[in-house]
Formats: C-alpha cells, structure tokens, sequence
C-alpha cells in the first residue's frame, strides 16, 4: 500500500512535479501509464474505505435486501418463510391501521419538521452571537439533546400531569382549564411533538456550522449598503443557509418517518387513546415483534423506504429552485 | 490521582470480569446443566428458592441451573425469545405469560411436552395434565398437543376501599361478597356518591371505570357471554350482538363519567408508569377497581392499614351467576432447548406441587396444581379468588391471540372517547381478526375450554 502511494506523484508530497521528474529517471523503470495509477489510486482508495464498505454490505445491504425478500412471504421468523406474492402488500393497502398509522406519522412530520427547522435555526443563530459566555449557551442549548428518548419521555409524563405538571399550572397561571394531552388522541401526538424540539440541539449545530461559513465580509457590505437585521437574514444569512437547510430537512424528513420510541413509552407500547400516537414504526414493530408477522411487517418496512426515497427525491428536486449553493466557504 | 498504568490495570481487569461474567451465563449445554430464564429480578428470590430445593432432591444430584432474568413481556414483544432461539442462544427453560403460549406454539417457538411425558412419565398425557386445572391445561393446547406446565394463576373481581365508601355514603353491605353480588346499576349508583370535583371540573375523587385497572373487553366479555371464537365453524364471532354489548357498556359509562375527565383524573394520581406506591387507590382517591389476586402482596406491602376488600365483578341482573377468568403463568421449553431427564424433572418439580407451593403464597396469586389448591398453599386473601376457579376460564387460546388482544383494547378506547359506536367498533375488530384466523383453517380450541372445572369443589 505505502509502495502505491509512493508511486503515486500526486501523493508524494509537496513538489510533486518534481517527485514526477524523479521517477522518469528512475533506473528501475518506466513512470507507470495513467491509466495504471488511476488503477491504482482505485484499489488504494477502496482498500482504506473498505470498512465502510463492509458494514453497508452487511448492516443495511443485506438486511434491506433479505427484507425485501421477506416482504413477498409469511415468516413468523421460526418456521421457513412461505411465498405469498404480494398478497401483503395487498393487506397493507387495505389495512385501516396502516391508513391510521401513515395519518398519524404524516401529521406529525408535516408539524415536527418545520417546527424543528425554525427552533434549531433560531437555536443556531443565538448560539451563533458575539458575546463572551457564548460557549455556555451553546453548551445550554445543545445539553437537552443529550438526553435519550426514553428519558425525556418519562420527563414529559411528569411535565405534562394534568393535575401537578408545570405545563398545567401555567395553562392556570392564564385561568385556562387542566388539560390532559396524552389522553387525547390529538394532544398525545402534539405532545410528542414538543417532545422532540429538545433534541433540536443536534440539527442547531448544524446550521451554526453553516452560519459560521458565511463570510463575515458579506455581512460587511450589507451593513455598508444599509441593510439591517432582518434585511441581511433575508437576503444573506437564509439563502446562504439553504444547503445547510436541505441536509437538515431531509433528515428531519426520514426521522420523522421513524418516530416511535417517545410514542412507545407514553402510551405504554399500545398507541391509545383511539391509536392517536400509533406511529408507522410503532405498527410495524407491532406486527413484527408482537404478532409474529415478520413478513407483513417486512411490507410495511419496504413501504416506509420506499416513501422516505420518494420524499427525498421530491426534497431533492424541489431544492433546485431553492438552495443556493453560491458561497462554499468563508 | 490514578496513575495511567493503574487505569490500564484495572480497565483490563474490569474487561476480563464483563467477559468471564458472560461466559459464565452462558454455560455449555450438558446432560445436568439447565438454562433458565426465570420470573423476573424482583422476584429472582423465588426461582433461587426453588431451585436449591430441586437440587435437594435426589432428582437434583449433579444437575447445574443457571439462571438468567429475561422475563416474558406479556403480549407485547417475543423478540427477545425469537432472537435467542434463532441465535442458538435459546434457554431450556422459560417463564412465560400462558396466554401467548398458543401463538407462540403456532409459530413453532415451544416445543411440544407430549413426548417427554410419555418417556419420562410413562402415563398418557390425559392422565399426566389431571394435576392441574383444566383450563391452565387448556391454554396451553395447540392443536392437540401440550407446550407448557402451567404455574400461578388468579382471578377478576372488584377491590375497593371500605373508608371511601363509608365516607360516601355506600352501603358497604353491598360490596360483601357474602351478602350480595353487586348490579351494574347499583355500582353506577355508588360512583356517583363517591365522585368529587373541584372547582375547575376535575375529578379529585373518583368511583369506577369498566375501562381501569382489569376491566379489559375480555374481562365483561365472559359476564355478558361474548365469545371470540366459535369451534364448530371455525369461524372468529367478534362481531356477536354479545360483544356489542360489551362495548355498549364502555359507552353508556363514558356517557355518565366522560373517558378525558376519568382519564385526567388518572394521569394525575397514577401516571403511565408509576411506581407501585403510587396509585390511586393507595392515596385514598379511588373507591372501586377491577384486579386481582396478585393486588394482594401489594396491598401488604405498600398500604398494610388501608381497608381494601375484595367482592364478584358486577352483574347485569340481581341472581345473575358471577363470572371472571383467569390468567397465570406457564414454564415451556422453547425450540432448541437441551431436553434431557434433568430439564423435565425440574420442569415438572417447579410446575408441580413442590414448586409452586413454595412460591405462590410469596406472590399472592393463586396455584393451578389442583393438591397445592386443595391443600390451600396459597395466600389466605385470596380465598375469594380460589372461589372462583371452578367457573373460570382462560382468555381463548387462539394463535391470534396477541393481535386480538390488541383490537379489542385499541376500540375500547375508541368507543370510550366516543369516535367509534360499539357497532362499528365490533365490526372492526371482526374485520382485523377474522383474515388472521384464516390462515389457521378449521382450527379448534380444546373441546373443554370454556367449561367448569370437574377437579376441583365449587
């Protein structure tokens, strides 16, 4: 491997051209043709990525695969699998808790997602402010996301108690009745909802990346030209944002497809009231693990992918008319 | 200030002790060696007890059991299990709710006891199985054969709370199960006593709800005579007038008392996963509740000076028969297991009268041994339950058990919100379950499930 890159005049280092000169008198032999270093550079190059090829080969290859495969039979994941065609796909279609299930998911990925965006947006752009205990906010900002799912669920059962909840004694503060979110088929998915801005910390470090890599000389001239705040957000700071924007709408995207571990714990693992918070993963996990129906539920999975690809693709196409892909680095 | 050679020293000595530690739980199968997966880490005491008692025995000479506490988690999730038997991890022996015993033999996850009883036993399985109440029997029945001993068991009925209802003004004479088997009518009556609100509307003390505690679709099902299934069509009935009735009885009382309001009321005083302390009947707010049994070591344990009694499920008419069913666990061998003597002595002492004389009465529940029945080796309190076990019955031990389960508790809570009516949630169940049994063409659930047991006196 060292010999390769040795070989190689774009590897060895500073004053390539001049490594080149030195190879050509190299007694040993002719330079090797470009084609065979290109060769080269390929083995090389796919010999130090090769862990990463391995793993997606056998943990998201090869599963999806063997899903997919499953997909078309019965499988209790004892007995072999029996071919059923797409008779599962057929249930799946006509499933009213597939149609309740998708309901659900979307209403919270139509809500979650945008919400998510703007609070780490605006997480980002106070973590973002010239003043000097900066690390310490950033630090406060960031810490809820730490905190795992399961955690912050118990966490919201207690802020969320409709009797004793901190949630409940301002609703009183303002004379407003006790309400009962997660008893309510609605309410549960909002407060799931809520939930999930605690961990905005993760996508806010994202977009302060971003932030960070717009020149401050823009800024600069915006401030010379007149612009003030808002102006200079709308016209730099946002547009600016918009691939940093496009990573973090996609994986908002594709996790709001896999909401399930906060809806598994405040309902218990059963999705009541009224299967208000029975989630697409929730369903599928259902099936899969509950009812022995590993092929149905193998179904239902293909059918989250192939939703989430389409949604991606859709995000993708869409992004052409919207990221700006103008300023690459500060 | 630790040293880095010290950190280096200990680190490989803790990685050293987590890997011995594993080795050590998974011991090499061998003629004398059991792997078990027992009750549960609260109650690992229990299996500890037995096994040095089985181990006492002369069948116990040179036999290892290791146990390791991966309980069974109700209808919820067998993957723990699946993964294990499909890794070649599986353990001899397992603790598990009887009622997934008939879909977990559906699947091909236990294996079947007939054998080992004809080998070990040299008695026909009739013959063998007479040692326990028929219908822990029953559960455990899929197509003819056995897959499971059964272990515990229990019973429905009413608990409430002698200081709430004399403080409300209930006629404490009517909740005496020796007096008087309460009428929904009159339970109704009594909520309405017990009840009180404060000045924002919310319940601060609360009667009854056919939806809390135990009061599963199930549970009214065998008092209004629902049935789930029907063995002479082979065909799922859950759409029956009958179970329209059950869920017409959810409805008229979430009309009187409205599902969000209880529902407040709970969330505040016995939240989704609170500890046992802390419920609602504990802290004196709630006056009757739907449960069982096992309430008892509860009782005992967390409000020894509370006044909670026991009494029948209500009834729909004065002189109406009592009703109630039971649950209970079950000690299987799943797939792959090493079967040899050792394991089915064990089994069969744990399961048995020995076994399950030395740990029911620690969990309050109640035996399915019929002699540990007899020879009343069990808590005291729960004499009432043992009353019922003559007349009860088991959920249906059908191989879509878990998925009914599911629908019937899913479009509870839809008719107690008031977004589905009893009729189309019926229709809905019959629609979700009735493709499920289908592929389980003309299957037939022993022909005693569902009748009185003739092995033990009323």
């Amino acid at each position: 491997m060292s010999s390769s890159l040795a070989a190689d005049p774009r590897t060895a280092g500073p004053g390539g051209a001049a490594g080149g000169a030195t190879a050509a008198a190299d007694p040993a032999g002719p330079r090797p043709g470009r084609a065979t270093v290109r060769r080269r550079n390929l083995r090389t190059g796919l010999l130090f990525i090769s862990p990463w090829i391995v793993g997606v080969l056998i943990f998201i290859v090869y599963p999806v695969a063997y899903s997919i495969g499953l997909s078309f039979t019965r499988y209790s994941g004892m007995e072999a699998p029996t071919w059923v065609g797409v008779q599962n796909y057929v249930t799946a279609a006509a499933d009213p808790l597939v149609r309740t299930a998708v309901g659900n998911t979307l209403f919270y990925a139509v809500i979650a997602v945008p919400l998510g965006l703007l609070v780490a947006l605006t997480l980002a752009i106070a973590m973002n402010q010239n003043v000097r205990e900066v690390a310490l906010y950033r630090t406060i900002f960031y810490a809820p996301s730490l905190i795992p799912a399961f955690a912050m669920s118990f966490i919201f059962i207690v802020f969320l108690n409709p009797q004793f909840g901190a949630f409940n004694q301002v609703i009183n503060l303002f004379g407003g009745p006790n309400v009962n979110l997660l008893g309510d088929p609605t309410g549960v998915k909002i407060a799931i909802i809520l939930m999930a801005q605690l961990g905005a910390g993760n996508a806010a470090l994202i977009f302060l990346a971003g932030l960070r890599n717009i020149p401050r000389t823009i800024y600069e001239a915006a401030r010379v030209d007149g612009a003030g705040p808002i102006r200079q957000f709308a016209a730099i700071t946002f547009p600016l944002l918009t691939p940093v924007l496009l990573f973090n709408l996609i994986t908002g995207v594709s996790g709001a497809l896999q909401v399930f571990t906060e809806a598994y714990i405040v309902t218990n693992g059963t999705g009541d009231p009224d299967a208000g918070a029975l989630f697409y993963m929730m369903y599928l996990y259902k099936n899969a693990f509950g009812f022995a129906e590993l092929g149905y539920a193998s179904a239902l999975a293909v059918l989250l992918f192939l939703a989430g690809l389409a949604l991606a693709l859709l995000i993708y196409w869409l992004s052409r008319r919207f990221v700006n892909y103008d300023v690459e680095a500060g | 200030m630790i040293s880095r050679r010290s950190f280096l020293t200990g680190a490989t000595a803790s990685s050293l002790a987590l890997g011995l530690g594993s080795c050590a739980s998974s011991p090499e199968a061998g003629p004398g060696v059991i792997r078990y997966w027992g009750v549960g880490a609260a109650d690992k005491d229990k299996d500890e007890q037995v096994r040095e008692a089985f181990l006492a025995t002369d069948a116990g000479r040179d036999v290892e059991i290791y146990i390791d506490q991966v309980p069974s988690s109700g209808v919820a999730d067998m993957s723990s299990i699946i993964t294990a038997v499909r890794g070649g991890t599986a353990p001899d022996l397992w603790w598990m709710d009887r009622f997934n015993a008939v879909q977990n033999a559906s699947i091909g996850l236990l294996e079947p006891l007939d054998e080992l009883i004809e080998r070990f036993e040299e008695v026909s399985v009739p013959e063998f199985t007479s040692q326990w109440i028929q219908f822990a029997v029953d559960e455990l029945t899929y197509d003819g054969r056995l897959y499971g001993l059964p272990c515990t068991t229990d019973a429905r009925g009413l608990m409430y709370n002698e200081d709430v209802l004399r403080d409300a003004g209930v006629d404490l004479d009517m909740f005496d199960p020796e007096q008087h088997v309460i009428t929904w009518d009159e339970l109704g009556e009594a909520v309405e006593k017990i009840v009180q609100i404060d000045d924002r509307g919310n319940y601060t003390r609360f009667g009854f709800a056919p939806w809390l505690g135990e009061g599963w679709p199930y549970t009214w099902a065998f008092g209004l005579d629902a049935q789930a299934y029907d063995n002479d069509t082979a065909t799922v009935t859950l759409d029956s007038p009958e179970w329209e009735s059950v869920f017409q009885l959810y409805a008229d009382w979430a009309e009187r008392f409205p599902y969000a309001s209880v529902d407040a009321f709970f969330a505040t005083y016995q939240p989704p996963n609170a500890p046992p302390t802390q419920t609602a009947m504990f802290s004196g707010r709630l006056g009757i509740d739907t449960t069982g049994p096992w309430q008892i070591s509860g009782n005992e344990k967390y409000a020894p000076d509370l006044p909670l009694k026991f009494t029948y499920l209500p009834v729909a008419q004065d002189g109406d028969p009592t009703y109630t069913w039971s649950g209970g666990q079950c000690l299987v061998i799943p797939r792959g297991a090493n079967i040899t003597k050792a394991l089915w002595e064990f089994l069969k002492f744990y399961a048995g009268f020995e076994g399950q004389s030395m740990v029911v009465p620690q969990y309050g529940n109640l035996p399915t041994n019929v002699r540990a029945i007899e020879e009343g080796n069990y808590n005291p309190e729960a004499e009432l339950f043992r009353t019922m076990l003559p007349n009860s019955t088991s959920r249906p031990p059908l191989p879509v058990g878990s998925a009914m389960w599911d629908t019937l508790t899913r479009t509870r809570s839809s008719v107690a919100l008031g977004s589905r009516t009893p009729a189309e949630a019926v229709a809905d169940n019959q629609a979700m379950i009735a493709p499920k049994m289908e592929l389980f063409e003309g299957y037939r659930m022993p022909d005693t499930y569902g009748q009185p047991s003739t092995r033990l006196d009323p």
